[in-house]
């Protein structure tokens, strides 16, 4: 048998152990009580994601080493099938190529570190089987996401991620705050579904198939190809009404909104109400990056529109800017890095936009490390500080958490780019790749796009830095001086104290990769891109080749902006500020960072307290005023003065129908008579 | 003889006593016997012009001779109807008798709009 066909596996695992948590979870912590149950729980829970791992593996290990046939597809049965004068086809089927090898390994890899993450970080929760049910149904659907073989399936994972993540933002629903958060992802992605799905119909429409690649092995793109050749040497279509150009913006559209990009973003941060390893493998790892993943796997539509690529990289540089400006005003340490994710993302964006697909999905393999960790080791501290999440309350954490820091201080460096760590190799990859975009976008804009990437790299290293400042490198131990309830929850001996083994081992694990994660990817020449052919790569794209001192200039000049950044914060935030301490009212850009320039507001007014007052309108005017008064009332009123007019008519006494009868009588007779008189 | 307008003056007569006492009686049997009146004033002027505009013979595709007595079948309809009529008015009238113990046109009002 061939090792490929089992690809089911994959998402099939994980899917088990979703059954098993969502019907006998509960009945097994009341049966085994409740330490040994949610053991049995945890373990059950993990195992099919680190299997699911292992299975990714052994994918690879027996993937086709021909670099240009690299992609088959195990079709498990027919899902969807018209016959009409459009045939529509949509197998069940997923696709093997190294980009869904490299999602996977993410997903289970990282994934799985997170599920045991969660173990120790869920373990005094009441509601821990329903939390890991969710878990792993997160996993099912992100795999069936990224192996997908067609639009179709692959919008089903799209849903479902998104499904998980709102029932896992929004998991301690008691809390009304969370619950709101949780409609507000929601919401919000609906806008970006909405692109998505007039992508799909609009590829079908053009293309008349859904699917990535046709059934069957090893077979190349080359149709596909050939239909977008078409698309764009089609002289008789304007520019405006060509699907060459909506294809991929509406496509976009549907990024945006999974990626948190543009317009779009504003339901990440809110995200963050859910549990830490939420954050960390959701809203940080990798439903977030689907978007990028997406625009990756349709690359070819999006090289068919140069337009297309400009909105794409300059939403990604504007959002990478923008919401690194914003985390400077946060104090919220998983709000920082939330906002830092967003950021993060829209670099990933920006590489895609300047046609450096591979360089994006490195960003996405590398962040998913770093991002991880940081998150991971943010949901330590809180533990540690008992749920407290402002880090103007914390301080000198190092000393106490030293394994959390340790780690964290790792994800630090590799976010902010000091190399040789993870961060440093895809962002410099990045940066170098707009830098070289002229071909595609004009010299100017991409020295514009260039300037704005390498700005954000050194804020990117700023926050990152005012972050663990505060946290753990601040000497003042602010938490000391907090009320004393709070005082009292952090133990016996009023200090916080470092979390379990089950919380460590993941992130020592990640420090790991993130250390080590970006060189073994990158060192020999373009070593990812290279494994990552033909899922992705230049394929029309053409660039120009930077002469060698531009690439070393461009390189140092990465790594100056990283330290300049980080030498800037560290000096800084040597002490906690005095504007920026606790009961100190936020004054000039930072308060307006903090509450994201207005822009949250603005939408909120527009679209929630705007929307409200429209629909109160239409409900004064239109449904009260026009339809109840006129419609319903109106004609019941109509037939109610029509009958008190005719009431008295109806008498009752048969003589007055009769009297009246005889008049009519008469006066018909008598007008038959006045005629013939009158003839 | 008697003209046709003599007939058909007291077919008026007849029918204007019938309207009267419609209108004026209250005791529904009285009623009944004024529409009677009325339907045989009608059934009176069937007949008189019957007699005197006879309808013109006519032949049937066998060449015999047709007469047409569609005034005077017209009168025996009209009778078989009132009969019905009495029948089932009568029984009402039975009917709301037992019920109110007395029956007066004017009392009957309850479809009163």
């Amino acid at each position: 048998m061939d090792p490929l066909q089992l690809v089911w596996l994959v998402p099939g695992l994980p899917l088990i152990g979703f059954l098993f948590q969502a019907f006998f979870g509960k009945a097994i912590v009341a049966k085994l009580g409740d330490a040994a149950g949610k053991k049995v729980l945890g373990f059950a829970a993990v195992l099919p994601v680190f299997a699911g791992f292992a299975i990714t593996l052994i994918l690879w290990a027996n993937l086709p080493t021909n670099t240009e046939t690299r992609a088959v597809v195990a079709t498990l049965f027919d899902w969807l099938s018209i016959n009409d004068i459009h045939p529509l086809k949509v197998p069940f089927e997923f696709l093997i190529d190294p980009l869904s090898i490299v999602m996977c390994m993410i997903v289970t890899g990282v994934g799985g570190l997170i599920h045991l993450y969660a173990t120790g970080y869920m373990a005094d929760d009441k509601d821990y089987p329903r939390f890991f049910t969710y878990f792993n149904l997160f996993i099912v659907f992100m795999l069936t996401l990224v192996l997908a073989n067609n639009l179709v399936l692959m919008f089903v994972g799209w849903e479902g991620v998104g499904l998980c993540s709102y029932l896992l933002i929004g998991f301690w629903y008691k809390n009304v705050a969370n619950a709101k958060a949780a409609n507000k992802a929601f919401i919000v992605n609906r806008i970006g579904d909405w692109g998505f799905m007039l992508g799909i119909f609009l590829v079908f429409a053009v293309f008349n198939s859904v699917s990535f690649y046709p059934s069957g092995h090893n077979l190349d793109r080359s149709i596909l190809m050939e239909a977008a050749d078409r698309l764009t040497n089609n002289p008789g279509l304007p520019m405006v009404a060509n699907p060459a150009l909506w294809i991929p913006l509406l496509l976009f559209v549907g990024a945006m909104g999974k990626s948190a990009q543009g317009p779009l973003y504003l339901w990440l941060p809110d995200a963050m109400a859910g549990p830490t390893p939420v954050s960390a493998l959701i809203h940080a790892a990798t439903m977030v990056t689907a978007g990028v993943f997406m625009v990756c796997r349709l690359h070819i539509f999006f090289e068919l529109s140069q337009i297309a690529m400009l909105v794409v990289a300059c939403v990604g540089a504007f959002t990478a800017f923008f919401a690194a400006t914003i985390a400077f005003g946060q104090f919220d340490i998983k709000r920082v890095l939330a906002y830092s994710t967003v950021s993060q993302l829209g670099y990933m964006f920006l590489a895609c936009g300047v046609g450096a697909f591979g360089s994006g999905m490195f960003h996405v393999v590398t962040h998913s490390f770093f991002k991880a960790l940081l998150f991971l080791g943010s949901g330590a501290v809180i533990l540690a500080m008992s749920h407290e999440q402002d880090m103007r309350k914390y301080g000198n954490l190092s000393k106490y958490l030293p394994i959390t820091y340790r780690t964290m201080f790792w994800g630090w460096l590799a976010i902010a780019g000091i190399p040789p760590l993870a961060g440093f190799w895809s962002k410099d990859e990045i940066l170098s790749h707009t830098y070289a975009s002229g071909f595609l976008h004009g010299q100017g804009m991409a020295v514009f796009l260039y300037s704005v990437g390498l700005i954000t790299a050194v804020m990117t290293a700023g926050y990152m830095t005012r972050m663990m400042k505060m946290t753990f490198l601040q000497t003042d131990e602010r938490w000391r001086k907090l009320p004393e309830p709070h005082h009292h929850e952090l133990g016996p001996q009023h200090e916080p104290h470092e979390v379990g083994r089950a919380m460590t081992t993941p992130l020592i694990i990640l420090a790991l990769l993130s250390i080590v994660g970006g060189a073994a990817l990158a060192i020999g020449p373009h070593l990812f891109e290279t494994f990552t052919h033909p899922s992705i790569g230049l394929s029309l794209m053409k660039p120009t080749e930077l002469p060698g001192g531009t690439e070393a200039l461009l390189i140092g000049l990465s790594i100056a902006g990283a330290v300049i950044g980080l030498v800037l914060a560290l000096r800084n935030y040597k002490t906690q500020p005095a504007d920026q301490g606790l009961g100190v009212p936020v004054r000039g850009w930072r308060a307006l960072a903090e509450k994201q320039w207005g822009y949250d507001g603005a939408m909120y007014r527009t679209f929630v307290t705007g929307g409200g007052n429209f629909a109160t309108l239409v409900w004064r005017w239109i449904d009260a005023g026009i339809i109840d008064k006129v419609l319903v009332n109106g004609i019941a009123k109509l037939i109610e003065t029509v009958g008190v007019l005719l009431r008295p008519f109806q008498s009752g006494f048969v003589r007055g129908y009769a009297f009246t009868m005889l008049i009519g009588v008469v006066a018909i007779i008598g007008w038959v008579f006045l005629k013939a008189v009158v003839r | 003889m008697v003209p046709l307008s003599g007939y058909l003056t007291l077919s008026a007569i007849l029918f204007t006593i019938g309207v009267i006492g419609v209108i004026i009686k209250r005791n529904p049997i009285v009623v009944f016997m004024c529409i009677e009146l009325m339907l045989n004033a009608v059934n009176l002027t069937f007949l008189a012009f019957a007699r005197y505009h006879p309808a013109p013979l006519a032949h049937d595709l066998a060449g015999r001779t047709e007469v047409y007595l569609a005034g005077q079948m017209y009168v025996v309809f009209v009778m078989a109807v009132a009969a019905a009529e009495v029948a089932v008015g009568l029984g009402i009238i039975m009917a709301i008798f037992r019920l109110r113990k007395k029956v007066d046109v004017d009392d009957m009002n309850i479809l009163r709009g």
